[in-house]
This record gives C-alpha cells, structure tokens and sequence, in this order.
C-alpha cells in the first residue's frame, strides 16, 4: 500500500511539474504570441512603406534629373567602371528600401521583447547616424574629388603640362585618401590607427612625390619648369591677338 | 535691404549744376595712368572739332584705381586748340570723374555712364577705353555723329586689324552673332561704342548688374541687347585699335571661357528673339574705310597643334559628353592628319561650337569646365586658319570669313533642332 501510495504522489508531483511547465509554457507562449505578431506587422508594414518610399523616391530623382547630374559628376561613369549597370536612381531606391526596411526589421526585432537583442538594437540605432555620415563623407569626396580631378585635368592641358592625366589623376586620390580616412574617422574604426596612418600615408605622397619630382623626374621637372617660366622668353610667343 | 544709390550725392549735384548736356562720351578706367591722359585728350579734341556748339560731358568711372588715373583725368587739358586747327569750344567740356559703385568690372562702370547720360538727358552718347593708344579725336566723330545727325541708336566700331588678330571675334563672335541676330556687326565686342541717350535708358532698365555682365560681358550685351531690342544698327570704320599691352596673367583660355560664357549665356536670355531668325542682313558702315599691307607676324602654328593632340589624347571623354557623335568622329580625325596638311573643315568647327552651346544651355557638365576645355579646340581652329592663309591677302581672308559666316547661317537649323531635343 505505501509503495503504491508514494507512486502515486511521484505521478502526481510529474503530472503536476509536466502541467506546471506547459502552464508556464502557455503563458509564456501566450504573452510572446502578442509581441510576435507586432513584430510580424512592423516587419509587413515596414515592407510596404519602404517599397512605397523606394518609388517615390526614384519617381522623384527622375523628375529632378538626378540621373543627368551624377553622369555630369561622374558616378555613372563609375558605377559603370564597377560593372552596376543600374542607374543612380534606382540605386538610390534600392538604398532607401533596404534602409527603411532595416529599420522596421530592427523595430520589429525590438518588439519581441527578448532582453539579448534589445542590447544590440539600441546599439545599432545609435551607430546608424555614424553610418550615414561616412556615407555622405564617401559621396561628397567623390563628387569633389571627381570636379577637381577634371578642373586639374582641363588647366593642365590649357597650360601644356607634360602629363596632365598623372596630374588628375593624383588630385583624385588625394581627395580619395582623404575621404575614406573621414568616412572611417565617422564609423570610429581603429580611430588612432586611422588617423596615424593616414599622416603617415599622406606625409609619405608627399614626400615620395618630392623625392620623385626632385631626383628621378628631375627631367620632368624642369621641362615643367621651363614651360612654366622660360618657354615665354625662350620660345617664340604669338604675335596676334587673340580678342 | 536698402540699395546704396547708384550716383554718389556730389555727382548727383555736379548734374543738377551742369544742368543738361547733348553729348555724354564714358571712359571706364582701372589703374591706366599710362594711357588715360592721351584718350582725355583725344575726346577733348574731337568735342572741339566736331561739337563746338554742343554741351559735351566726358565721364571717368573709375574702379579705385590707386596710380591717380582720376588725377590725370581731372588734370589734362589742351591748352591751344589752335595746334588741333580748332577753335576753342564755345561750352566748357565738364568732366565728371567718380568711382562707380557695384562689383568690379567694366559693366558696372558703364552702368554709372549711362546713368549720368540718361540724368543730364543726353541725346548721343559714346563710350572709349582708356588704354587705348590709337585713339583720334575722329573717333567722337564717327562714334557719336551717326546717332547726333542720322537717328541712329547703336555704333558699333570696325577696326583695321591684322589678318590674324581677333580670331576669337573671327572664329566664333562675329559668325555666331550674326548668325544668331542677323545682323552682320563685325566688332560685337569691340570695347568702343556709339549710343543714344535712349538706348542707355534702356541698358538701366535692365536687372543684369551683379552678373558676368558687370563683370566682363558688357560688350557683347550692349550689342546683342541693341540688336535685339530693335534698335537702328550701324558701324564706324574707326582706323587701327592699338591698346595698352594686355596683363599677362591673363592666360588665353581665362579670355576665351569669359567671351564665349558671355555669348552663350545670353543665348539663353534671347533665345525667343534668335530662334526665329535665318540669315543676316548688313547695317550702314560710317567712315572712310582704307587698307594697309599686312606685314608677316609670328604664329607659333606648332603650339596649337601640339595643344590639340594633347587635348584630343586627354580630354577625350569630356569632348565625347559635349559633342554630338558625329562632330566627335570628326575631331578624332583631326588627330591623324598629317601637320603641314592641318585643316579643321568650316562646318566641322560651326558644330563644334552649336554643340558646346547646346551643352552649355543644359549644363551637360560643369560650365565652367565646358568652356576651358573648348581652349585646345579653338586652337586647332586658329592654327588650321593660319595654315590656309599664310599669302592670303586681306580680300582673301575676308572671302574666308564670310563663308565661315554663311556655314555658320547655313547649320542654324541644326543648333535649334539640337537645342529643343
């Protein structure tokens, strides 16, 4: 009688934890079900205002020319040169999707209420404006890297220099280097070991450029030179005038 | 925001002295000590000879200059109008010399000429440079007696040049113009004009004072503004233009980007006005027109072909952006001909330029950027020019120029159908 009496309370002490735990799985599951159909709303309407922001957005930019204005600056042509052959504004669509998207995936994520996520989520929306900035850095040091490079280019064909394109092509880089140190200064990457080495990587052009101009383009240079100070005494300057 | 008066308080009160005047001659002037004195002299003269019986005014608008070229205006004076074979006017000449107000630039002080002009009610107006060393008192005469005597509004000069001097005006201004307002103004940028009081109150009216204008493009938007304006046209034969020599930081491209922007941009502003015109007629010529011999001078041909390659090597991609296929196609050609054999075919250079309008009316790049790389073009062009005429004589060129004219007449059609596609 006692064996079966202490069988009996172990049954029931089992079936009591086994119900207890599916109790408390129910009601766990319960309260989550709340938060994981939020979160399947954010992410569906996040779904739907990004494509509806993407198609404004590039009806936008068509009707701005914004396509015209980045082959005028270049970016097409780069683009092209990396082998995207969408166009600018459709990139810019592309880029707004998935941004809005992301956010509302993150939002979404947020609202399952799951502590080990909600860490990382504040994180990456307080890195977001960082990422924007480097991105904005990036673009504006293209746009101006790419008018000085053909500002540089043109004078230096007006002014008969002898290698117009290494000229243009330098002042591009530069403003490249200094771009992408920024953009990586913004994102707080290796922040001390960026900046020193962009010093030493810039103090290094610098220097090897003077080296190479003083010793093993010493011909160069003074070709540059004459052309740029002796050429009008030496040579036979136009008689006429051209106004 | 309160506007600062154009005319300083003393001006305002010197006019309201003078009281009136029938001729109104402007000489913008920027440190030109050199040079100013002889012109003041000229002007004097030529009022004494040709006007004595006019209230003549000479005006100094002076940009701040700092060699006391108002000092020179305000002291230089003939003394014995006997050695002119002149008598000695019968009104004093009043000389009002002020600094003009607004940006820096030969507009804004023509601005201030015309203002006087139209304040003392003036019916003919004339306006000279001041680094001018050919200036003859005949100058006033031819550049004021078309509008004071025969109802003329507008006296554009005609120099005596050198075959190869002014290609800018040749290979793109004069044609361009012409072919653009139909009327065959040799000197659109000539620098020294004829007015009438009228057509300076017209300059006022218009809002173009802190632009390019101001600054570099007064000339040719005084003659396109005539033109267009409706205004009777004429031409002075004035002799040989010999000025002060140029600053030679002044590089030939900076010149070349600063007229060619100004033609094109006022391209825009009457596109209404040029769209609807085919061919050209001629206006009156005033003067005694004569010719010299045309002694050989230095061309350094080899320069502006090595400019070309270099362009045609670097600067291809811009050119492909700008010029329509065909014409690049036939730039690229250019390349290989031999250099003894250089040519630049007339229609090839009428749609170089209707392109890099075309372009710069919808800003297919930076504009600033167009027009300089247009420099290693133009070259070509002169240098090609060059090269076909070396025994040319002065009748040969002029054959020369005017079929560039009637090609430039002749592909309007493709400028308007490039310009509204």
């Amino acid at each position: 009688m006692g064996i079966l009496r202490e069988e009996d309370e172990m049954q029931n002490s089992f079936t009591e934890a086994l119900l207890k735990t599916l109790r408390s799985f129910y009601e766990g599951g319960m309260q989550f079900l709340p938060n994981l159909l939020a979160a399947l709303v954010i992410v569906i309407a996040g779904g739907l205002v990004a494509w509806i922001l993407k198609a404004i957005i590039r009806r936008a930019l068509v009707m701005t020319r914004f396509d015209r204005f980045c082959a005028n600056a270049g970016v097409t042509q780069a683009l092209t040169r990396a082998d995207i052959r969408a166009s600018p504004s459709t990139l810019a669509g592309q880029f707004v999707f998935w941004l809005v998207f992301i956010i509302f995936l993150m939002s979404g994520i947020s609202a399952l209420r799951l502590e080990v996520f909600n860490r990382l989520i504040s994180e990456f929306f307080l890195y977001l404006p960082r990422i924007f900035a480097a991105l904005f850095i990036l673009f504006i040091g293209f746009l101006i890297g790419n008018f000085l490079s053909r500002a540089a280019l043109i004078a230096a064909v007006n002014a008969n220099l002898s290698s117009p394109r290494v000229i243009s092509g330098l002042v591009k880089f530069l403003i490249a280097i200094l771009a992408f140190a920024m953009a990586l200064e913004q994102l707080q990457i290796a922040r001390n070991i960026v900046i020193a080495a962009f010093a030493i990587a810039f103090g290094a052009i610098m220097l090897g450029l003077a080296i190479a101009f003083g010793l093993g383009g010493r011909d160069v240079a003074r070709q540059v030179l004459e052309q740029k100070f002796l050429e009008k005494e030496i040579g036979e300057p136009d008689e006429f005038s051209h106004i | 925001m309160v506007s600062e008066p154009l005319l300083r308080e003393e001006v305002q009160q010197q006019i309201k002295q003078i009281n009136g005047a029938d001729i109104v001659v402007g000489i913008p002037s920027f440190n030109n000590a050199r040079t100013i004195g002889h012109v003041v002299r000229a002007v004097k003269a030529g009022f004494a000879k040709y006007f004595p019986e006019q209230r003549a005014i000479l005006v100094n608008s002076d940009g701040g200059s700092s060699d006391g070229t108002p000092e020179i205006v305000r002291n230089t004076a003939i003394n014995d109008y006997r050695t002119l074979l002149t008598a000695h006017p019968l009104h004093t000449v009043h000389k009002i010399i002020t600094p003009y107000h607004g940006i820096p630039g030969k507009g804004s002080a023509l601005r201030t000429v015309f203002k006087i002009a139209a304040e003392l009610g003036a019916k003919a107006c004339a306006v000279v440079d001041s680094d001018l060393r050919s200036i003859t008192p005949e100058w006033v005469d031819l550049l004021i007696s078309p509008v004071f005597k025969e109802g003329f509004d507008f006296v554009a000069p005609l120099y005596h040049r050198h075959k190869y001097d002014g290609t800018i005006t040749n290979s793109i201004v004069y044609p361009l113009t012409r072919a653009l307002y139909g009327k065959r103004v040799r000197q659109p940028i000539g620098g020294d004009f004829g007015f009438s009081g009228r057509l300076a109150e017209h300059y006022l009216t218009h809002d173009v004072w802190y632009t390019d204008v101001a600054r570099f493009g007064i000339d040719i938007w005084m003659t396109t503004t005539a033109i267009t304006g409706g205004f009777k046209i004429c031409q002075s034969f004035l002799g040989a233009k010999i000025h002060d020599a140029k600053d030679p930081s002044v590089d030939l491209s900076a010149m070349l980007t600063q007229v060619v922007s100004s033609v094109f941009s006022l391209m825009e502003t009457y596109h209404d006005h040029w769209v609807k015109i085919g061919g050209s007629s001629p206006v009156p010529l005033f003067g005694f027109e004569y010719a010299v011999g045309l002694e050989p001078i230095r061309v350094n041909v080899e320069r502006m072909i090595n400019s070309f390659q270099t362009g045609l090597r670097d600067l291809s991609p811009i050119w492909e952006q700008i010029l329509a296929e065909e014409t690049f196609e036939g730039i690229k050609r250019l390349g290989g001909i031999d250099r003894g054999d250089f040519r630049y075919p007339a229609d090839l250079w009428v749609r170089t330029v209707y392109d890099f309008a075309v372009a710069f009316h919808k800003v297919v790049i930076n504009r600033h950027h167009l027009l300089k790389s247009l420099t290693p073009l133009y070259l070509a062009r002169t240098a090609s020019f060059v090269l076909e005429t070396p025994e040319a004589s002065a009748e040969e060129v002029d054959r020369i120029l005017e079929n560039l004219c009637r090609e430039f007449e002749a592909l309007k059609p493709y400028l308007i159908q490039r310009w509204e596609s």
